[in-house]
């Protein structure tokens, strides 16, 4: 559905000149600053997956899916989206495509939310039978008619975020590009939209690539995550394996009944070396273990020696704190 | 896109716009009276000057009028369709460009029907100096009723010159990001440069707004063939030759432009 082959985007920015008529001068100058923005970026997507595009402010991502989009031109390397090229056929490319801005409304502000899909509608030559078949599909699941007729600027961000996933939808398309669609929304409006997605990713088998900053939203819905950081990818997989490979530790808290016992020579033992202690507090222990190196059954043998255990808790690392020590790293 | 269906697009856009438009009805209706108002004052500027000077450099009140009111209407049919092009701008800084670009449609006819706008007070007093003028020069017999088709022809040439102007001018935000200033000088200056008489500026300046920013054409060089009968009748397809050609140009520099857009970070 999606190839991007051995990507690249250089940006040049004329260096700014200090001192007097520095305006003057830069607009003359022919010194320039390359920003690589993204360097050597590979992957493809097939039809039907749910795949996340995550990294850090100012790592590529939007450089990315804008030349995905046929927005901005690559320096090098080329892509492919339902078998177009974006840039040397952009029209073919861009009608397959749906594409959500999250910052930006793709509605006419002043018009009622009906006008701007009969706009649309008659810019990607939908007949009104389609149009009206289209939105009665999803008319409900998003509750269309709640703002029918109201203008766009009179709209709530989760109502013009629901407005604008149906606009891109109007047209049918296989492809669906969403930009942070969650941004800025509250908890209950960032469910229905994230339930929206998954529906049309499971019922109606839409492709979708997702960029986005709220790790609940990739941890519920994608099968695949790629992280992309200083231009470069650095991680494409599942999430388990994400999760195993950054081998965050996951912390657990055992209660023992009764009297127990830390043994005296725990910190030069062989077990000290894959889990760790993190404090002991009354009749609880607090530790934190590698699970690659260690696995949970082993540990709770290791303390039931200790005393008798009452009762066991695991906290898995949160997803937020992977992404971040993946980024920083 | 086929001409027809977007022709359908444009006909719907502009009656959705007229429609929102309406809901802010008394600022339209202040907004239309005061632009007439403002654009009449300007012309009585100078046909006060004419009235106690006389003519300008051989050119009657009524020619200058006419002048004036041939840019004008001209000015207001290339804003009334594609006043988005003049505001490229906005969507340069704010990034909303990217959004044109995922149409399947041609960049510039996505771009024109973001917004329509109705330019009644530009219309009026267009017209009622068109009018004026063209009837005053039927009185003393210097133009025939031939001049009114002729006027209609050279009033939408002159707009598609205009609107080329605009798109180049347009198009260098690609690299440039900011035209505001440079609109200042190819659009508006040059425009009003043109409401006179080209003969009355230096040699030089007039050739810049007959070579370089060609809106001599619009107004100035058509009337010394439908109001003087200089030259001769080969300066009609001559004119629809130029306003072809700076089209044609400005369309190959936008398209160039396009593939050199930067967008803006998010």
């Amino acid at each position: 559905m999606i190839e991007a082959r051995d990507l690249h985007k250089e940006f040049k920015t004329a260096v700014v000149k200090e001192g007097r008529f520095s305006g003057l001068r830069t607009l003359f100058s022919r010194e320039y600053r390359m920003k690589e923005a993204v360097r050597g970026i590979s992957f493809q997507v097939e039809r039907g997956e749910f795949v996340g595009y995550i990294g850090p402010n100012g790592a590529g991502k939007s450089t990315t899916i804008k030349m995905l989009t046929g927005i901005l031109h690559p320096t090098s390397g080329e892509v492919s989206v339902g078998g177009y090229n974006p840039h040397r056929d952009r029209r073919k490319a861009v009608r397959q495509l749906g594409v959500v801005f999250g910052q930006r409304s793709q509605l006419w502000w002043d018009l009622p939310v009906k006008d701007s899909y009969d706009i649309l509608a008659e810019m990607y030559g939908v007949t009104a039978a389609e149009k009206r078949q289209r939105l009665g599909r999803f008319a409900e699941l998003l509750n269309l008619d709640e703002f029918w007729q109201t203008p766009v600027r009179k709209l709530s961000l989760g109502q013009r975020m629901r407005a604008d996933i149906a606009a891109a939808l109007l047209h049918d398309p296989e492809l669906l590009f969403l930009d942070e669609p969650t941004i800025g929304l509250d908890v209950h409006a960032k469910v229905n939209i994230r339930e929206f997605l998954r529906v049309l990713n499971r019922d109606f088998g839409k492709t979708i690539l997702l960029t986005t900053h709220d790790m609940d939203d990739i941890e519920q819905l994608c099968g695949r995550v790629m992280v992309i950081n200083h231009g470069t990818l650095t991680y494409d997989g599942s999430i388990p394996s994400l999760r195993e490979t950054i081998g965050l530790p996951t912390r657990m808290t055992l209660k023992f009944r009764g009297p127990f016992q830390v043994p005296d020579n725990f910190a030069a033992s062989a077990s000290a070396g894959v889990f760790r202690i993190l404090g002991v507090e009354g009749d609880t222990v607090r530790l934190e273990a590698d699970r690659r190196e260690i696995r949970a059954v082993d540990i709770i043998r290791e303390l039931d020696g200790w005393g008798e255990i009452d009762d066991i808790s695991m906290e898995e690392p949160e997803f937020e704190e992977v992404i971040r020590r993946f980024s920083s790293s | 896109m086929k001409a027809g269906s977007w022709f359908h697009l444009y006909r719907l856009l502009i009656k959705t716009s007229v429609r929102s438009r309406m809901q802010y009805k008394f600022n339209f209706i202040l907004a239309s009276v005061l632009a007439a108002l403002i654009q009449i004052s300007e012309f009585l500027m100078i046909a006060i000057v004419l009235y106690k000077f006389g003519a300008i450099q051989g050119w009657s009140l009524y020619e200058v009028g006419y002048l004036f009111a041939v840019m004008t209407l001209s000015k207001t049919v290339y804003r009334t369709f594609a006043d988005e092009v003049h505001h490229l701008e906005k969507y340069l800084i704010s990034g909303d460009f990217d959004q044109l670009l995922t149409r399947p449609i041609p960049v510039l006819l996505a771009l024109m029907p973001q917004n329509f706008r109705i330019m009644l007070g530009e219309v009026l007093q267009g017209g009622f100096i068109l009018c004026w003028s063209l009837a005053g020069m039927m009185r003393t017999g210097q133009v025939g009723w031939t001049a009114v088709p002729l006027t209609l022809m050279i009033i939408l040439t002159g707009a598609v010159i205009l609107f080329s102007i605009g798109l180049a001018t347009a198009t260098i935000g690609f690299w440039t990001t900011r035209i505001e200033e440079l609109q200042n000088i190819t659009e508006d200056a040059a425009r009003t440069a043109a409401q006179y008489p080209l003969t009355l500026y230096p040699k030089w300046m007039s050739s810049v707004l007959l070579v370089v920013i060609p809106v001599g054409f619009v107004n100035y060089v058509p009337s010394l063939y439908i109001l003087r009968d200089e030259l001769g009748v080969w300066v009609l397809p001559a004119i629809a030759g130029v306003a072809a050609l700076c089209l044609g140009g400005s369309l190959l520099f936008w398209r160039f432009g396009i593939t050199k857009y930067q967008s803006t970070g998010s």
